[in-house]
């Protein structure tokens, strides 16, 4: 009930408790079950994993191939690249308050520049009958609003990184090897491109993966060929935003994956490495004491001769996390065990009256449970839907400070218009907190990225427009809007509007 | 018609690869450290460019059509920056242990090669310490708390000019761009670009095989020279001997030693020296098949200075496919 009560609206714990109207609840009601319904329904979106080029794009590998120099159906090795230039505007809006009596993780009300800028080599190697193995360097340079405080799942570029900075930093995004054991059933060719060599697999096949990864290259995927960096911009549509998958401050992990494909029939679980502190860069690589546990079940149907597919996911980490209810026990015992007094890992809150999940750190379990579903409309568009339910007791430890979502929309190419090669696309993106950690803000709390000092509980939720034009056959230019109601999860806050202009190319 | 495509589809592909490239140069180089973090890159040891054969040296085999290879290279080297005091009687291992796995990527083409050679730093650890007028703070680098850290990444391109595989002798110019990256007070990167030019021979007589280099390391000194480390641009130097034998049908092995050093070269030649002798052996696959190689190494500093280790060892592994110049087209 607290749940309901959590995702369907405000619950404006900072004024009297209980004002909620009857007509209210049925309208927040409505609004669940229109979101649980096509959260259930059909769907299409994007993962953060890149996907192969067109067959007419002009790629490095495309150019050899041509040329007799490689074979893109049959590979001993590629490399793939892309840079990415994504600028983001936000004019000033109302907020009621900032950073209320020293909490930190507000949103700022004034205008505001951020941008991102990455470069991605994608190189792979053929080790042996059916090994491969992927590096995958990057270098980016970013600039957050606020660093990258006051929102949830409506982050609205999802290329930002937490701790990055404008000076560039080069790491390897990607470090694994990937062993295939075929079964039998049909050949399954794939398409060379980032990440997978141009190879054929046995439809009924075994692969293992292990190394350094992005738990979004192998479980939440989607068919309908949009990558990431062609598509909408926002956090809230890479993947569920209640999905608080383990990984450091970049987005990524270590670990290992396990996955069944059989037909049209795909069942997945990886155990990956959470940070050492929450949001944090460092990894904990004590993967029997603290993980992140997921398992993904799959099936690709066809109705009315248009693909789709459906997908189950369900999520346990194991982490050194707080419990908002222990946090706040902690504080109402003894308030001198504040959000400025605490001496291990913090966010730095100066809010002495406010209790802080510094004190409520412990081996603690999160889990949760999503559903994904896409389906193509017509040959180019589709439709698509995702939510998640995760328990909402404890903080925030890698992704989103969102406890339920539901993301839902349209993607799209531009066949009708002659210009197949442009991508356009509409979505909306929920968030709620639960009960509990809506009480912990509104004490002034924080946590990884929200906490203004007080709150009027409510559904974060962001509506996304973008159009990307294809200036070259290997160059986008997207344009993107997006406007965000109650920042933070805080009614008192917003709305925001975002303007965006995204430059991506691929070679 | 299909001809222009094909044209259309190169200039883009390259047109498109410049601009990524040009992005990327855009960038201005990390801002330097500041006095207050000291730090630099105490690596000396660069490995060879991905199917180069040697650890260090060059075989210049580079030949047939397009063909490429991918290497990696792990490493541990115990004792590489060990400070003295400004009297001499005091020393201090700064850095005491450094392991580190270097992944590498090259392209052939003829006589020609480019590469990429990534470095991830896995463990670097000293002791901190103060040494006369210095505090010196040593790095604590771990997977754990670097958990995807590249440090000073080398973009490199070769060139055969003389001699043909399996020539008594054989000449070569290669470059490489060092891209920083990494923290300086890690100890992996200088914090800014460098280049390094380097003149390469190497040579087959019967069963014995021989490498060797010259060149420049541009590496500018700083204002403010940290204690024990560069003292500006540094002579690059280093030969190798080897001898093969045949074990079995397909594989021969390769023993013999490696000798690499750099020496700084500011005004008046007397800076720091680091020179180093690595034992290394090493199995590869011969025939028409790609070359499977697997290499190992065991070093001592000659010379100790920063990146001269008391003793090191290596083991790499390097697989190396090359079409004939007019052989069928196989991937």
């Amino acid at each position: 009930m607290d749940c309901i009560r959590a995702i369907s609206g405000r619950i404006s714990l900072h004024t009297a408790p209980g004002t909620t109207s009857r007509a209210l609840i049925l309208q927040r009601g409505l609004l669940l079950l229109v979101s649980i319904l096509l959260a259930s329904g059909s769907a299409l979106a994007q993962n953060g994993s890149p996907v192969p080029p067109s067959d007419d794009q002009p790629t490095l590998m495309k150019v050899l191939t041509d040329d007799g120099l490689h074979n893109t159906d049959d590979e001993n090795w590629n490399a793939y690249g892309q840079f990415t230039y994504i600028s983001s505007w936000k004019p000033s809006f109302h907020a009621a308050y900032t950073n209320l009596n020293g909490s930190m993780n507000s949103l700022l009300p004034g205008a505001e520049r951020s941008f991102t800028a990455t470069v991605t080599l994608y190189l792979g190697v053929k080790l042996w009958k059916g090994a491969e193995a992927y590096i995958v360097p990057e270098v980016i340079s970013e600039l957050p609003f606020d660093q990258l405080k006051g929102l949830g799942g409506a982050i609205q570029n999802f290329e930002l990184q937490k701790g990055g900075t404008e000076t560039p930093q080069i790491y390897h995004s990607r470090m694994f090897v990937k062993q295939t054991i075929g079964f039998g059933g049909h050949h399954d060719a794939q398409e060379s491109g980032p990440m997978q060599l141009g190879t054929s697999y046995d439809s009924r096949r075994l692969v293992l993966v292990a190394g350094n990864f992005s738990i979004l290259d192998f479980f939440d995927k989607n068919a309908f060929d949009i990558d990431p960096r062609q598509g909408f911009l926002g956090l809230g549509f890479l993947t569920y935003a209640a999905w608080d998958f383990a990984s450091d401050a970049r987005g990524y992990s270590y670990g290992g994956i396990a996955e069944l494909d059989w037909d049209n029939w795909a069942v997945r679980v990886g155990r990956i490495t959470p940070p050492k502190d929450p949001n944090q860069l460092a990894v904990d690589f004590r993967l029997f004491k603290y993980y992140g546990d997921q398992v993904e079940l799959e099936h690709d149907h066809r109705i009315h001769g248009r693909n789709g597919t459906v997908r189950l996911l369900a999520y346990r980490n194991h982490e050194d996390i707080g419990r908002f209810a222990d946090a706040i026990a902690a504080f109402e015992a003894n308030p001198a065990k504040n959000a400025t007094t605490c001496t291990g890992f913090n966010y730095g809150s100066e809010n002495a009256s406010a209790p802080d999940l510094c004190w409520a750190r412990e081996p603690n379990v999160k889990h949760g449970i999503g559903m994904f579903a896409e389906q193509y409309l017509t040959k180019d568009i589709g439709v698509f839907a995702r939510g998640m339910y995760s328990d909402g007791q404890t903080e925030v430890d890698a992704y989103t400070s969102t406890d339920r979502s539901a993301t839902f929309g349209l993607l799209g190419k531009g066949s009708s218009w002659s210009r197949p090669r442009d991508v356009f696309g509409v979505g909306a993106n929920l968030g709620w907190i639960s009960k509990i950690h809506a009480q912990y803000l509104a004490m002034g709390g924080i946590d990884g990225f929200v906490g203004d000092g007080a709150i009027d509980a409510a559904v974060e939720s962001a509506v996304d427009a973008f159009y990307s034009v294809s200036l070259r056959k290997w160059l986008w230019l997207t344009g993107d809007y997006q406007h965000i109601v109650n920042p933070g999860f805080n009614a008192d806050r917003g709305p925001v509007n975002v303007f965006t202009l995204r430059l991506h190319g691929e070679f | 018609m299909a001809n222009f495509e094909s044209h259309s589809n190169r200039s883009s592909a390259f047109l498109a690869l410049a601009a990524g490239l040009l992005v990327l140069g855009a960038w201005p180089a990390p801002a330097n450290a500041q006095q207050q973090t000291p730090g630099y890159a105490v690596e000396r040891f660069y490995s060879s460019a991905p199917g180069a054969g040697w650890f260090v040296m060059d075989d210049l085999n580079i030949s047939g059509g397009l063909g490429g290879a991918v290497s990696l290279t792990a490493g541990y080297a115990r004792n590489p920056l060990v400070v003295t005091s400004p009297d001499g009687t005091q020393k201090l291992a700064l850095v005491s242990n450094e392991a580190f796995v270097d992944v590498g990527m090259a392209g052939t083409y003829h006589r020609f090669r480019v590469y990429l050679n990534l470095p991830v730093p896995l463990a670097v650890t000293g002791n901190s310490g103060t040494l006369g007028p210095y505090q010196l703070t040593a790095p604590s680098v771990s997977t754990g708390t670097n958990p995807d850290t590249i440090s000073d990444t080398r973009l490199g391109f070769d060139m055969r000019l003389a001699g043909k595989p399996g020539d008594a002798l054989r000449l070569g110019a290669g470059a490489q761009l060092i891209v920083p990256s990494g923290a300086r007070s890690d100890y992996v990167s200088d914090g800014r670009y460098e280049a390094m030019f380097r003149l390469l021979a190497a040579g087959d007589v019967g069963r014995f095989l021989y490498a060797g280099q010259f060149g420049v390391h541009v590496r500018p000194a700083e204002g403010s020279l940290p204690p024990g480390g560069p003292n500006g641009n540094e002579f690059l130097f280093g030969a190798s001997v080897g001898r093969r034998f045949t074990i079995g049908k397909d594989w021969d092995a390769v023993v013999g030693p490696e000798f690499f050093g750099e020496s700084a070269a500011h005004s008046n030649y007397q800076g720091q020296t680091g020179f180093e002798g690595l034992l290394t052996g090493r199995l590869e696959r011969t025939g028409d098949r790609p070359h499977l190689r697997f290499k190992l190494g065991v070093g001592h500093g000659l010379v100790q200075n920063f990146g001269a280790p008391e003793w090191r060892v290596l083991v790499g592994v390097e697989l190396v496919g090359q079409r004939p110049a007019n052989g069928p087209s196989k991937p």
